[in-house]
């Protein structure tokens, strides 16, 4: 469309994926590398008499028999049939629930509705997995009430270690990323094709099945793929609640790696793992695929059914109109009834960890029948929590009234003025050292304000790769696409197919490699500035998943806008830098601020990769938590998740406000975080 | 911060904090400072059955009680609730001044691929393997030689616990605890009359199959095979390797319900009828039974006949520890009587010091389940120490196995 000036082909010399540069270096080092290794070891045979405990002078593929050996091979497959049985649950249970919030509700109801989806999941993962004990616990109170009603026998609720608790944990878990992209898929659609199904005659059933539906595939799709993977390697669900039954692969390969020693045979059960997954992906897409091309087949018949039944209520000659509307209402009541249990059940163990946080008792898990605050004057140090909040509020005080005073006598635009309150109070924070030294003073239990501290710390230094890493790969691939394009995707691809456990040991078995590298190792065992090794090789472990996320939803976000923009601005006499700057980055910026946030949550979250790479001084709160379920668990670990979920959803909340103040909307936000 | 005030800093709740001041200025404050915090602190043991009530204070005897001040943070990787949370809390920083962090591991197994993939750079100061774990890990390089000069304190060991074959000269470890293994029914559900180890194996694959916990280690697993057969588990018979894993795997993996090192909590949620387990585990589960609302005369703890498990857990100082000064200062302090029987007190086991008997009279008087701490000598007559033999390789592969299989 332009005219190509000829110095700026002269400036355009770098390689078309020199953008991505950061990110190949990334992958390679990190993700393909020590993957390729894993695949390496499963060929040794086990020597636990060196530190790495692998001798490759004979390579067999003996570990892969091994594998295939009846008892192993049947935790196999029934790790594939509580994920494929959870992931359907999933679509089953979170299907009417989309739906209902995108078509049944209005606006406000819907913002409730997915606040209440999404919620939950900012109280740690681990301990609404612990909390789930509680209720089911044959001598909890859930349990003696069950018995009293007699719909439980003597022994009580009998679920408990066994494969039933790990699959409805595993429903709860992953049944939020199920319902995001649903939600989306159903609001993208044009109200007007269901509309004009219905003009044309359609029932209810025909709109839904033969509009709805397949306009929400992708978003079916993406929930499938966002659940089905994370639970293939999911283990602590499986750790924390299924005993000797419930035992999944997960489980099993990490245990090879920490207790057996056994490498070859945990790389070797890893590997087939992701064989299982891509195959179990390729089986499903196949049947996505088919299932239209043979409804096709039978098109014939369908049609001529739907015209008979299209001319059933003219022939009857009653009155369709009170009936479709009883039905409406029925319709309408049954998905509100049912969205409300989905939300019910999905807030239990969060009310569970909040009631259990003030529990008497000495163990978290077992209710003392009494309330009692005293764990967390445990955790806390009363005075000091009451310094510092005072400390907060005069700050906060202090910025507002700076901001009045400023508003009122600046020539600023609104724009800035947005801005004086964040930035002020950032400043005012660490000023005060509140934000370097909160933790030390705030709790009495070092432990756990250590680890929320480097929870946040850990997420964040990931969060901040993964958009850098993610932005910029994600603009080379949406502006500079050309054969290395297809490559990289394949990589992004298998990250994000790659079950964590098996990045978990790769990153794990490749790091103490690399530690007498020169510069590379220093930085991953003695750190550098304040952040210790331990904490470097956080960033890189939890950085790699969220990094992919960032991608695509970038690249997304940029496939969607032509190249015009930049080239204006070029035709303009903008350098490229300039229009990267002034163009390009504006334009993705909520994509990636939206990247940032669902990588932030993630992180925070990270369990399975930390906990195996993970050293002290940087062991974050689901790692610490996690080597406290083997024993028990205070009730100050509820005190700390709550915490925790506090301070995140501050800090979520500032950000939205930043946002909003930029320019997004909630619905774009909550759209982006969804990947879609 | 107020100085007077950290001191006096338990965990407990404030009310109780209160009552303690008190008790200690009635008693005319013949304790020095220090020690009031350690008579409060005895009290505030939080569990019912370790509550040791009053304490007399300092005890007498012969003991050595320096305290080597040190600064900065110390992290400990040891075995889950180890360790007296007021200990590792409050009392470190008051009394050694120094930040303790603490991370826990299952089995030993774990610590050494957590020690080795961090190969002197985890970040660990203290681990607390078993003894007999000892000389690999130090052929591994993962752990480094003691500075006995700074453990003054060292003297106040009984001489059984001192010089034992995995590191007879006490260059690199120094004992933190012993203790045997048994197990732990319900008698309204288990009525058979239990004494053995055969016993227990009967029971688990009859009445109390699908309702029984095993300890999560491949030796304690094995073990359990060899003492109900009459053998000592640390024969590297291969035949009877053979008939070992062939009992386990085909016979009786299938009735476990689950692994479960720290069975206590999830016996009293009521998870499991009967479980293998070691005795301060078990000593607490009475504790926990009764906070459910559960009744612990239901429950009989038996230790493990015809033989069992003499285990001892040790301190020992990480390679590469950032703060090895610390780390032995640490070290020295938990063999100061008053801390060493606070902390045996929590967990239930026996810290080894001299003159025992004397010093729980005098600092634990009302010490409950005293029998399932301190075993009388006909018992620890019948205890084996594991011996790392080629074997445990074995065993290791055998309870891998018997995992796969009880999950099937």
């Amino acid at each position: 469309m332009s005219t190509t000036a000829p110095p700026r082909t002269v400036r355009l010399r770098a390689p078309r994926f020199a953008l991505a540069l950061p990110s190949i270096f990334w992958y390679t080092a990190f993700f393909v590398v020590p993957i390729l290794l894993v695949v390496v070891y499963s060929f040794g045979t086990k020597d636990s008499s060196k530190l790495v405990p692998v001798d490759f002078s004979n390579p067999s593929t003996a570990s892969y028999g091994a594998v295939f050996d009846e008892t192993f091979f049947q935790v196999f497959r029934s790790t594939v049939r509580i994920s494929i049985t959870a992931t359907l649950l999933c679509l089953l249970i979170g299907l009417p629930v989309a739906y209902f919030a995108a078509f049944k509700v209005t606006e406000k109801w819907r913002a409730i509705v997915l606040a209440a989806v999404v919620v939950p999941s900012f109280t740690s993962f681990l301990i609404r997995t612990v909390a789930w004990r509680i209720p089911l616990a044959p001598n909890g109170v859930f349990s003696k009430w069950l018995q009293d009603i007699g719909l439980v026998g003597d022994k009580g609720i009998q679920i408990l270690e066994t494969a039933g608790a790990v699959q409805l944990a595993i429903v709860y878990n992953y049944l939020g990323f199920m319902i995001l992209p649903l939600y989306v898929a159903f609001d993208r659609i044009d109200i007007r094709l269901r509309e004009a199904s219905k003009d044309l005659g359609a029932g209810r059933f025909s709109t839904f099945f033969s509009v709805t539906l397949p306009l929400a595939g992708p978003g079916i799709a993406a929930g499938v793929l966002l659940t089905f993977i994370p639970m293939c390697g999911d283990y602590v669900t499986a750790t924390v609640l299924g005993g000797a039954k419930g035992n999944m692969i997960g489980a099993m390969i990490a245990s090879q790696f920490n207790q057996a020693q056994n490498w070859p045979l945990g790389s070797a059960m890893a590997v087939l793992m992701i064989a299982a997954v891509l195959l179990t992906l390729v089986v499903g897409a196949t049947i996505v695929w088919l299932v239209p091309k043979l409804l096709m087949l039978i098109e014939p018949v369908t049609q001529a059914w739907r015209r008979a039944r299209a001319s059933r209520p003219r022939n009857v000659g009653s009155k369709p109109s009170s009936i479709s509307a009883t039905a409406d209402t029925v319709l309408h009541r049954t998905l509100g009834v049912w969205t409300a249990l989905v939300l019910v059940f999905l807030f239990i163990p969060v009310a569970l960890v909040f009631l259990h946080s003030f529990n008497r008792g000495n163990s978290f898990t077992i209710w003392s029948y009494a309330v009692s605050t005293k764990w967390w004057g445990e955790l806390f140090d009363g005075a000091v929590f009451a310094q510092t909040a005072l400390l907060f509020a005069a700050i906060v005080v202090a910025a507002l009234v700076a901001r009045r005073v400023l508003k009122r006598r600046s020539q600023f635009g609104g724009g800035y003025n947005a801005w004086i309150v964040p930035s002020g109070l950032a400043l005012a924070l660490v000023v005060n050292g509140l934000i370097t030294n909160w933790y030390a003073n705030l709790f009495d239990f070092s432990g756990i304000g250590d680890a929320i501290r480097n929870s946040f710390l850990a997420a964040l230094g990931a969060t901040i790769v993964a958009v850098l890493l993610g932005g910029s790969a994600g603009v080379a691939l949406a502006r500079r696409p050309g054969r290395w394009s297809t490559a990289f995707m394949v990589v992004v691809f298998l990250i994000l197919v790659t079950p964590e456990i098996m990045e978990a040991i790769a990153l794990a078995t490749w790091f103490p490699r690399i530690q007498d590298l020169p510069i590379v190792g220093h930085i991953f065992t003695a750190g550098w500035g304040p952040f210790n090794g331990g904490m470097n090789k956080l960033w890189v472990g939890q950085s790699m998943y969220a990094s992919a996320v960032v991608t695509l939803i970038v690249r997304a976000r940029l496939s969607g806008l032509d190249e015009s923009l930049e080239q204006a601005a070029a035709d303009l006499g903008a350098p490229p830098a300039r229009a990267f700057r002034q163009i390009t980055l504006p334009l993705i910026a909520s994509a990636m601020i939206a990247g940032g946030l669902l990588s932030f949550a993630l992180c925070l979250d990270n369990a399975v990769v930390s906990s195996l790479i993970s050293e002290a001084g940087s062991t974050t709160f689901p790692v610490a938590l996690l080597g406290a379920t083997r024993s028990t668990i205070k009730p100050f670990w509820g005190v700390g998740a709550v915490s925790l979920f506090f301070v995140t959803m501050a800090s979520l909340w500032f950000l939205v406000v930043i946002l909003r103040r930029g320019g997004a909307s909630a619905g774009n936000i909550a759209a982006t975080l969804t990947g879609s | 911060m107020n100085n007077e005030k950290k001191q006096l800093r338990i965990l407990a709740p404030e009310s109780f904090r209160r009552s303690l001041s008190r008790r200690a200025f009635i008693q005319g404050g013949t304790a020095a400072a220090g020690f009031a915090v350690l008579l409060g602190a005895c009290g505030g043991s939080d569990d019912a059955a370790t509550d040791g009530g009053d304490s007399g204070g300092e005890a007498t005897g012969d003991y050595s009680r320096v305290i080597n001040k040190s600064s900065g943070s110390l992290a400990m990787y040891t075995w889950g609730d180890y360790n007296d949370p007021d200990i590792i809390g409050a009392l470190a920083e008051s009394e050694l001044g120094v930040t303790m962090k603490v991370d826990y591991y299952p089995s030993n197994e774990d610590l050494i691929t957590k020690l080795a993939a961090g190969a002197g750079n985890s970040g660990f100061d203290i681990v607390v393997p078993t003894g007999p774990y000892i000389p690999q890990m130090i052929e591994k390089g993962l752990i480094q030689k003691l500075d006995m000069s700074k453990i003054p304190n060292f003297v106040n060991l009984d001489t059984a616990y001192i010089s034992r074959d995995w590191d007879p000269n006490n260059e690199y470890s120094v004992c933190k605890n012993w203790g045997s293994t048994g197990y732990f029914y319900n008698k309204t559900k288990i009525t058979r009359k239990m004494e053995t180890w055969q016993d227990f194996i009967d029971a688990c694959m009859n009445e109390g199959s699908g309702d029984c916990a095993m300890i999560d280690t491949a030796p304690n697993m094995c073990g359990m095979w060899y003492w109900a057969n009459g053998h000592n588990w640390n024969d590297q018979d291969a035949a009877k390797l053979d008939a070992c894993e062939k009992f386990l795997v085909d016979e009786f993996a299938q009735h476990i319900k689950a692994f479960d090192s720290y069975p206590s909590t999830k016996l009293a949620e009521g998870a499991y009828s009967l479980a293998m387990g070691w005795n301060g585990d078990i000593r607490q589960a009475y504790s926990r039974i009764a906070d459910a609302g559960g009744n612990p005369d239901e429950w009989v703890w038996v230790l493990g006949a015809p033989a069992t498990e003499l285990w001892m857990d040790t301190y020992c100082v990480a390679a590469g520890a950032p703060n090895p000064d610390a780390a032995h200062a640490w070290i020295n302090w938990e063999l100061v009587p008053e801390i060493s029987i606070k902390d045996l007190q929590y967990h239930g086991y026996n810290t080894g010091l001299k003159n025992m008997d004397t010093l729980v009279a005098e600092l634990a008087p009302d010490l409950k389940l005293g029998e399932m701490i301190f075993f009388s000598p006909d018992q620890v007559a019948t205890f084996q120490t594991q011996e790392i033999t080629p074997t445990l390789d074995r065993m290791v592969d055998i309870m891998n196995k018997i995992k796969a299989k009880a999950g099937a």
